[in-house]
C-alpha cells in the first residue's frame, strides 16, 4: 500500500518527455499568439465557428436534463390550468386584433403621408423567435447564446429585442447558434432618443449592475429621472421606436462639465426564455450599408457623429 | 494501482465539459465551479504521465470555445496553472491532505487572477468580489476528493 509518488515506478530516467519549462513556454508562446491573433487580427472566426459547431451535440447533451424537466411539467399540466388559459389567450388575441386592425389602418394612412411628404418609407422588418440555449458561460460578460444561427439565416449586427424592448444585439454567429450581446454589455452602444422631447443620443452599457449609461452629454441636458429612451432608429439596425431604458438617475456635480446619467435596461434582460431577432432594415440611407457584419466596436465609432450633433 | 490507461483522464474532462456547459444561469452561475480546471488539476497532481501541460493547454482552449472569449486566455492560464501543479507534484504527494487542498486552492485562485489580467488587457471591466466564488467552490468541491478514496496519490485514504 505504501506507494508514494507513482512516477517512482519509472524505471527509465528520462521518461517524463520535455521538462515542465519547455513545455510551458511552448504552450505559452502558442497561446500569446492566439491571443494577439484574436484580439487584433480577427482571423479566427471560422476556426471558432467550425469548433463551436463540433461543440454543438455536447451543448444539446447538456441542455437535454432541464429540457426534459420543461417537457414533463408542461405535459403534467392539469387541464384546468390550460382550459384557463386558453380562455386568457384568446381574449388577450382579441384584443391585439382589435389593436392591430387600427395600427393597419394607421400604418396605411401613416405610408401615404409620407409618400406625399416624399420622406423615405419605413418598412415593417419581419422577426424571428429564437430561444435562449443559455446565459453566456462567462456571469461578468452580459452575452446570451440562441438556438438560432447561420444555418437559420442570422448575420452578425442583427438587433435582438422582447416584448417590452431592445435586449441586445447579434455580434457572433455559429452555424447552430449565435451570441447576442446585451445592451448592458460594456461594448455595445445604442442611439437612442428621449421619448419626452426627442434629444438624441447614445447609450453605453456599464458593464456592471445591468445598468445603462448615457456618457458625454453637457450638464445642463434636459433628461430628467423617469424619462423613457427609445431607439432613434437613425443607425440603421434597430427598427425606431422601441423601448430602450428608463432613466433612474441624473446626477450633474460642479466639478464636472459632463452629467451622469444611469438608466435602467426596459426589456426583462435577466429572465426571458424567448426572444425576437429584428433583421436589418433594407438601406435606405447610405450609411446603414457599411453597418453590415461590422463589429460593435467598429459600428460606435460610426455612430459617434450623432452623439457630437445632439450635443449641440 | 497504477494509472496507465488515458481512458478515464478524457472521460472524466468530457464529462467535466458536460457540467461546465449546463445551462446555468444567475446565482447558480456566479457559484459555478471550475469542473473542467478541478478534474485537470486532479490528474496532473495524481499522473503527470497523462495529462499535464499540453493537455491542459488544450482543456483551456475548449473552455476559451464555449466561455465565447479571447482565444486563447484560459488557455495560457490553465497551462500556468497546470506548470505549477506539475513542478510541485513529487512534493505534494507527500503532503497530507489538507496541505493539498490548501496547494490546491492557491492554484484555483492563482487561474482566476490570471485570466483576470488577461482580460483587463483586452478590455474588460473589474469585476466585484464574487468573481472568486469559483474558486471558493471549486474547493468545497475538492473536498470530495478528500473524502472520497479517489486520493491524489493512488493510495485509498484511510488515514
Amino acid at each position: 500500500m505504501a506507494r508514494a509518488i507513482e512516477s517512482q515506478h519509472h524505471t527509465g530516467f528520462f521518461v517524463r518527455g520535455p521538462s515542465a519549462t519547455a513545455r510551458l513556454f511552448f504552450f505559452a508562446v502558442l497561446s500569446l499568439v492566439l491571443i494577439a491573433t484574436d484580439a487584433r487580427l480577427h482571423y479566427l472566426v471560422e476556426v471558432r465557428q467550425g469548433f463551436i459547431a463540433l461543440l454543438h451535440p455536447l451543448q444539446v447533451i447538456a441542455n437535454a436534463p432541464l429540457r426534459l424537466i420543461d417537457d414533463s411539467s408542461q405535459y403534467l399540466h392539469t387541464q384546468t390550468t390550460v382550459v384557463k388559459e386558453n380562455i386568457q389567450l384568446k381574449t388577450q388575441a382579441l384584443e391585439h386584433a382589435a389593436e392591430l386592425q387600427r395600427f393597419q389602418a394607421l400604418e396605411v394612412e401613416n405610408e401615404r403621408l409620407r409618400s406625399l411628404l416624399g420622406a423615405a418609407l419605413i418598412s415593417s422588418q419581419p422577426a424571428r423567435l429564437a430561444e435562449i440555449l443559455h446565459m453566456g458561460r462567462d456571469p461578468f460578460s452580459h452575452k446570451i447564446v440562441v438556438n438560432l444561427g447561420s444555418r437559420q439565416g442570422v448575420v452578425a449586427g442583427q438587433a435582438a429585442i422582447d416584448e417590452t424592448g431592445v435586449v441586445g444585439q447579434v455580434t457572433r454567429v455559429y452555424p447552430f447558434s449565435s451570441e447576442v450581446t446585451l445592451v448592458t454589455d460594456k461594448e455595445l452602444a445604442v442611439p437612442v432618443q428621449v421619448a419626452r422631447n426627442g434629444l438624441r443620443a447614445i447609450a453605453f452599457g456599464s458593464g456592471r449592475d445591468a445598468t445603462i449609461e448615457m456618457p458625454s452629454l453637457p450638464a445642463n441636458v434636459d433628461i430628467r429621472k423617469g424619462d423613457k429612451l427609445i431607439t432613434s432608429g437613425i443607425d440603421g439596425i434597430y427598427p425606431a421606436g422601441l423601448a430602450v431604458a428608463e432613466v433612474v438617475m441624473v446626477d450633474t456635480t460642479p466639478d464636472s462639465p459632463f452629467a451622469h446619467i444611469v438608466c435602467k435596461p426596459l426589456a426583462g434582460i435577466e429572465n426571458h426564455r424567448q426572444l425576437l431577432i429584428v433583421s436589418i432594415p433594407k438601406a435606405e440611407l447610405p450609411a446603414s450599408t457599411s453597418t453590415l457584419n461590422t463589429s460593435t466596436s467598429e459600428r460606435s465609432k460610426k455612430v459617434a457623429p450623432t452623439k457630437r450633433h445632439a450635443n449641440n | 494501482m497504477r494509472t496507465t490507461s488515458l481512458k478515464p483522464v478524457y472521460f472524466s474532462l468530457l464529462a467535466a465539459l458536460v457540467l461546465q456547459m449546463l445551462p446555468w444561469s444567475g446565482i447558480a452561475l456566479v457559484m459555478r465551479p471550475e469542473f473542467i480546471l478541478l478534474t485537470l488539476l486532479y490528474w496532473t497532481l495524481r499522473a503527470p504521465h497523462l495529462c499535464n501541460i499540453g493537455t491542459a493547454w488544450f482543456a483551456g482552449l475548449v473552455v476559451d470555445l464555449i466561455t465565447g472569449g479571447l482565444f486563447g486566455q484560459y488557455a495560457l492560464a490553465f497551462a500556468l496553472t497546470a506548470f505549477f501543479a506539475v513542478t510541485y507534484q513529487r512534493r505534494l504527494a507527500l503532503f497530507n491532505i489538507w496541505q493539498q487542498a490548501g496547494y490546491v486552492f492557491l492554484l484555483l485562485i492563482f487561474t482566476q487572477v490570471t485570466v483576470l489580467i488577461l482580460k483587463l488587457f483586452s478590455g474588460g471591466e473589474v469585476p466585484g468580489w464574487e468573481y472568486f466564488f469559483p474558486s471558493i467552490s471549486g474547493i468545497l468541491l475538492w473536498q470530495f476528493v478528500i473524502f472520497s478514496r479517489i486520493n491524489i496519490d493512488g493510495r485509498t485514504n484511510q488515514a
